[in-house]
């Protein structure tokens, strides 16, 4: 019952609006229901009644209209300041990535300041394709289906697709938000708690779309260092690995594999 | 009203020295151009596409009853998927509105036939040429591209096969229809109205009829040009919708958006001209406003069709763009508000008759005020963020269905069946349907509703165990068997009526306007003598009229009277 338990302060703000409109919403479907029950009860035909006129003071369309437009400006404000609220990227916390950055000189990471000094939110570029998301850090490290993540810090994630329309969304982190191709979009968050947050593509995508699966797994900073190390390091030793297949196989051989791939 | 077959004194015999021989009854009622076949095919063909498209969804929710099921593989969902909501979208809701109209608008504005005949039979033979292509399409290859077919995903690069193809053409062949038919009736209630039928007079359904043609005149051709370009881009190396090209995929979602919110637009529409002709007759009192009804239905129209971009929050469209698609939606709570005082001031000191059409206007109101009240939830940027495309969405929208076009839809039929056949349809089915209908549809939409809070996204074949998804989709499959079962008893109600139901009188419901005037079901020109309208209330005065002549002139009505006479 319930969206999901929010862990970032967007979320937050998603799911605070929520709750408060679940509660109007519920308010005017119990009315309305109420309303058409007591009318039928009330108003049942019965022997020598006649009909009349509902009476009232003031024209009861004007007084419905006003009260819904009063409505409609207090949802639309609301929705306005809860939309700018939950964009707005917060700055990374104490426990988050740049502190440790600063002490931690194990690895450069390219992390451009933002004008007020204030350092800038670690941009991940998320790929979508079918049917798996790739994750492309600042230094150039990559990952598939699974983004770690340093805890406190904030996250923009930057949307893009390589073939159709995917929509990425982590309940409990956020929003969901589009990936098309050609099309930039993004969305951020600042996870207030290490642990594994599941999420999944949202956007139709063809047969494999039900399993197109993904992954946040927020870690502290040092974990973050030591997880980008290694996953640097198992590219290393992939790409090697493959260079040297590659550089073993003959001329004759390529063609073959060419011949195969048709 | 006895003898209403006969030629009125009035008419002048007709003269000629080749009257055709009508040919057999099929190739009659498939050539008419008689806006009541015309109106018949179109409610029987949209009845039965609800029909095989509901055991489309049936078969979709036996796949989801479990997590990770393996019953029907994704191809064949995701084909079961698309011509399912295709089927009850474009192949029911909408040509059922446009069926119902085409039937009732000219008898209730006092029109002899609508303004372009042979237009309406064209319309006709266009969607169910589309419909055909659809279905058939099972024996080839059936689209798989989902209720839509977004680029780049319907591109031939992702999907090779033509079923998106054949989307393509049914699709744009049954659009291209309604919009023919749309085009006739917006003519028909601009030009053909009786004497005196001024626009404020209008009944509310011929009123929604006209809105509602406006808003398929506008959104239909948005559809059919995307539809165009799609096929282009399929096969003539287009690049409309190619981000690689200089095109967007967004222009897609652009304008097919406008299109779906228009047919949103027809799901509500055409439900609130029949609930607010009904609720009058069985309160035996008029609407508490009609001008009130009629601004609240032009108003929807329009403020609708500007809201487009409330399904598109999550793309990357420049934010002052989603508060001005955010503003239009909420300001849809207006005159949907408006419209609920109204029909709830219009049961007040009434004398309610708790008929089967009463019965079945009452359930679509309130499950519309479910499905409203979901919307109203997602037209605002930050909650539609969490619930947009999760089956929450589909529980919105599928409350709005159900009240819609279902319940509305079935309202109606309960309501001008007698005119339509000349019997009633039969109480007691009536109500068994409607309780399964009320109870199906909360059993599966709020189940639902919570699967989608959980996470659980739109359209897939399968989800995982996780939280309480299993036990939320057993009920919602269980639901929509008892919603399933609901529908059916009414359809099985209307088939057995046809020729069992009890005989109805010209007027069964003792209601108001013009359509009751003529016997049931009505000759070919409607009228022997067409009326002038006198006020809102034609009928109502007409009955007046004849009471007061019987007082003064006793002996005169004794006779078999000609009550279809106008009293002058």
């Amino acid at each position: 019952m319930g969206p999901e338990t929010a862990h970032s302060p967007n979320a937050d703000d998603l799911n605070t609006l929520y709750w408060v409109l679940l509660v109007l919403a519920g308010i005017l479907v119990v009315a309305i229901n109420l309303a058409l029950v007591a009318m039928v009860v009330r108003f049942r035909a019965t022997r020598g009644r006649e009909p009349r006129r509902l009476k009232t003071r003031r024209p009861p369309q004007l007084a419905a209209g006003a009260a819904f437009a009063v409505l409609a400006a207090a949802v639309f404000v609301a929705g306005i300041v809860f939309t700018e609220s939950a964009s707005d990227v917060e700055a990374t916390g104490s426990e988050g990535l740049q502190a440790a950055a600063n002490t931690t000189a194990q690895r450069q990471i390219s992390l451009p300041s933002t004008a007020q000094g204030e350092p800038a939110p670690l941009t991940i570029d998320a790929t979508g394709q079918q049917w798996i998301w790739r994750y492309q850090y600042p230094d150039g490290t990559f990952s598939y289906y699974e983004l770690v993540v340093p805890v406190d810090t904030a996250v923009v994630v930057k949307l893009d697709s390589t073939d159709v329309v995917h929509r990425w969304w982590v309940p409990g982190l956020g929003g969901k938000f589009d990936a098309v191709p050609g099309e930039e979009n993004q969305t951020w968050f600042k996870a207030d708690e290490e642990g594994v947050y599941d999420g999944q593509s949202y956007a139709f995508s063809g047969p494999a779309y039900s399993v197109m699966r993904t992954r946040v797994r927020v870690v502290s900073v040092p974990a973050y260092m030591s997880w980008l190390e290694e996953q640097a390091a198992g590219i290393q030793a992939a790409q090697a690995f493959v260079q040297q297949r590659v550089s073993q196989i003959t001329p004759g051989t390529e063609a073959a594999i060419e011949e195969e791939g048709k | 009203m006895s003898d209403g077959r006969a030629l009125s004194p009035h008419r002048p015999e007709l003269v000629t020295d080749r009257v055709p021989t009508p040919g057999p009854r099929w190739l009659e009622l498939a050539t008419s151009t008689d806006h009541k076949d015309i109106g018949r095919l179109f409610i029987g063909a949209a009845f039965s596409f609800l029909f095989v498209g509901v055991i489309g969804i049936l078969l979709i929710r036996l796949q989801l009853v479990v997590p990770e099921n393996d019953l029907i593989g994704p191809i064949t969902f995701n084909r079961l998927l698309s011509v399912s909501s295709a089927s009850l979208v474009v192949l029911f809701a909408l040509p059922l509105a446009i069926g119902l109209y085409t039937y009732v608008v000219p008898l209730q504005i006092g029109a002899r036939a609508v303004a372009f005949p042979r237009l309406a039979s064209l319309g006709l033979w266009l969607y169910v040429a589309g419909g055909a292509i659809l279905y058939t399409s099972f024996v080839y290859t059936p689209p798989e591209s989902g209720f839509n077919a977004w680029p780049p995903l319907s591109d031939t690069v992702f999907i090779s096969n033509n079923g998106v193809d054949v989307w393509i053409t049914a699709v744009g062949l049954t659009v291209l229809g309604l919009v023919l038919e749309a085009i006739n009736l917006a003519v028909t209630v601009a030009k053909l109205r009786a004497p005196g039928m001024a626009w404020r007079r209008l009944p509310p359904f011929s009123f929604s009829a006209s809105v509602s043609s406006w808003v398929l005149i506008v959104a239909g051709p948005v559809m059919l040009a995307a539809l165009v370009m799609l096929e282009i881009d399929r096969h003539f190396s287009g690049v409309f919708f190619d981000s690689g090209e200089g095109g967007a995929p967004l222009y897609y979602q652009h304008l097919s958006w406008i299109f779906f919110t228009g047919c949103y637009l027809l799901f509500l529409l055409p439900a609130i001209g029949a609930i607010s002709e009904i609720l009058p007759a069985f309160s035996r009192k008029p609407l508490l406003s009609r001008g009130a009804v009629s601004g609240s239905i032009a108003a929807i129209g329009a403020l609708g069709l500007l809201a487009w971009m409330e399904n598109m929050y999550t793309a990357s469209i420049p934010v002052g763009w989603l508060y001005g698609a955010m503003a239009m939606a909420l300001l849809l709570a207006v005159p949907l508000g408006i419209l609920f005082v109204n029909w709830i001031g219009t049961l007040a000191f009434g004398v309610i008759r708790l008929r089967a059409p009463m019965l079945f206007a009452l359930g679509a109101i309130s499950t519309l005020s479910f499905g409203l009240a979901g919307e109203l939830m997602h037209a605002v940027i930050p909650v539609n963020w969490l619930l947009a495309d999760t089956v929450d969405a589909t529980a919105a929208t599928g409350y709005a269905f159900v009240g819609g076009p279902v319940l509305g839809g079935l309202a109606a039929l309960y309501y001008w069946f007698p005119k339509i056949t000349g019997r009633t349809m039969g109480e007691m089915m009536a109500r068994a349907s409607l309780l399964l209908i009320i109870v199906g549809v909360h059993l599966t939409l709020i189940p639902m509703a919570l699967a989608g809070l959980e996470g659980q996204p739109v359209d897939v074949y399968k989800y995982f165990d996780v939280d309480s998804l299993d036990t939320y989709n057993l009920l919602s499959t269980i639901g929509a068997f008892v919603l399933a079962g609901g529908i059916t008893v009414s359809l099985l109600n209307a088939y057995l009526s046809v020729r069992h139901g009890a005989r109805a009188g010209h007027d069964p419901w003792h209601a108001d306007t013009l359509e009751w005037l003529a016997p049931s079901p009505p000759p070919p020109h409607n009228f022997d003598v067409v009326p002038d309208v006198r006020s809102e209330e034609p009928l109502r005065d007409i009955r007046v009229a004849v009471k007061q002549r019987e007082a003064a002139e006793p002996e005169r009505s004794a006779e078999p009277s000609e009550s279809t006479e106008p009293v002058a």
